[in-house]
């Protein structure tokens, strides 16, 4: 089973991403963060996140760049969160896939799953507002949304949060 | 309590008033704390947020004050986070707010509808 959770800023994607983990049953529960911290607000972030996961038995294994270099156990439960950060920091990083952050990703979440028995994905949706860009900014959309849709596309389940409520656009419960 | 949510201009505040015409709507930026705890209806909800974090209070315990003195509120709040994270702080903290506050009151809502194009889906 792959599941894609994506939405706005804030509306609750990861606990609900976390919540369908634990609704996907037993099994080892890795937490791929692909977040890098670089600043007192950043760590807040991920303070909160660690724990909103507290006691819910997932690993976390740290995965800022090269997802198709990461080796999981076989017939766990992954929590990918997010891809929004994996797609800036392969694109602006050092050592990231620069032009190539699109393949580089999809073939990087076609690994992974299949090595592990299910893979739930927090996105985010950062296209609709009334500010438009140029240069980088603007490529870093297009990458993202050609990386959504082609995830979109191999998921099983395509769910987007809206304050905490569940808007199923692919399959799943609703 | 009720929510009408949605992005700028697809006719949230028109909805409202034609679902519920009869309660006296008020609009979020020109009310104080204590006249949104009695409001029956509040137009712009996230311009009351904005408005307070503006001048500097605190806005973490909103929801939960709001579940407890004005539990039958009715909301109408802009969805904005919905882009490219803020370049300026405030702007990223003021998203964030509206997310967590709106996300927390959609969990007691009996009924949340969003709007687009003036048309509404009931999604709670």
């Amino acid at each position: 089973m792959m599941i894609l959770v994506t939405g706005g800023s804030g509306s609750g994607k990861s606990a609900f991403a976390e919540q369908r983990v634990l609704s996907l049953g037993e099994g080892r529960r890795i937490y791929i963060a692909t977040m890098q911290p670089y600043d007192d607000e950043g760590r807040r972030r991920v303070d909160r996140h660690r724990a909103m996961r507290a006691g819910k038995g997932f690993e976390t294994v740290e995965q800022y760049t090269g997802l198709k270099n990461l080796s999981l156990p076989s017939g766990s439960i992954a929590l990918l969160e997010c891809m929004s950060n994996l797609a800036a920091n392969e694109m602006f990083g050092e050592e990231g896939a620069g032009a190539d952050t699109v393949s580089e990703i999809l073939e990087g979440v076609r690994r992974i799953r299949q090595q592990v028995s299910h893979l739930v994905i927090v996105t985010n949706e950062i296209f609709s507002e009334a500010v438009s860009y140029e240069g980088d900014t603007d490529t870093y959309r297009k990458y993202l949304g050609e990386i959504n849709q082609q995830l979109a596309r191999m998921a099983d389940e395509v769910c987007e949060v809206v304050y905490g409520i569940p808007v199923y656009v692919k399959g799943g419960e609703g | 309590m009720k929510m009408i949510i949605g992005g700028a201009f697809q006719g949230k505040s028109a909805f409202a008033q034609k679902e519920f015409p009869e309660i006296h709507w008020v609009s979020g930026e020109e009310i104080s704390m204590d006249e949104l705890m009695t409001a029956e209806g509040v137009l712009g909800f996230h311009r009351f947020i904005r408005k307070e974090m503006e001048t500097g209070r605190d806005v973490t315990a909103l929801a939960e004050k709001l579940i407890r003195e004005n539990p039958e509120v009715i909301l109408v709040s802009d969805e904005i986070g919905y882009g490219v994270v803020p370049a300026d702080a405030f702007d990223r903290a003021y998203r964030e707010a509206v997310g967590r506050i709106c996300t927390q009151l959609a969990a007691f809502s009996t009924r949340v509808v969003r709007v687009v194009c003036g048309i509404g889906t009931v999604i709670r």
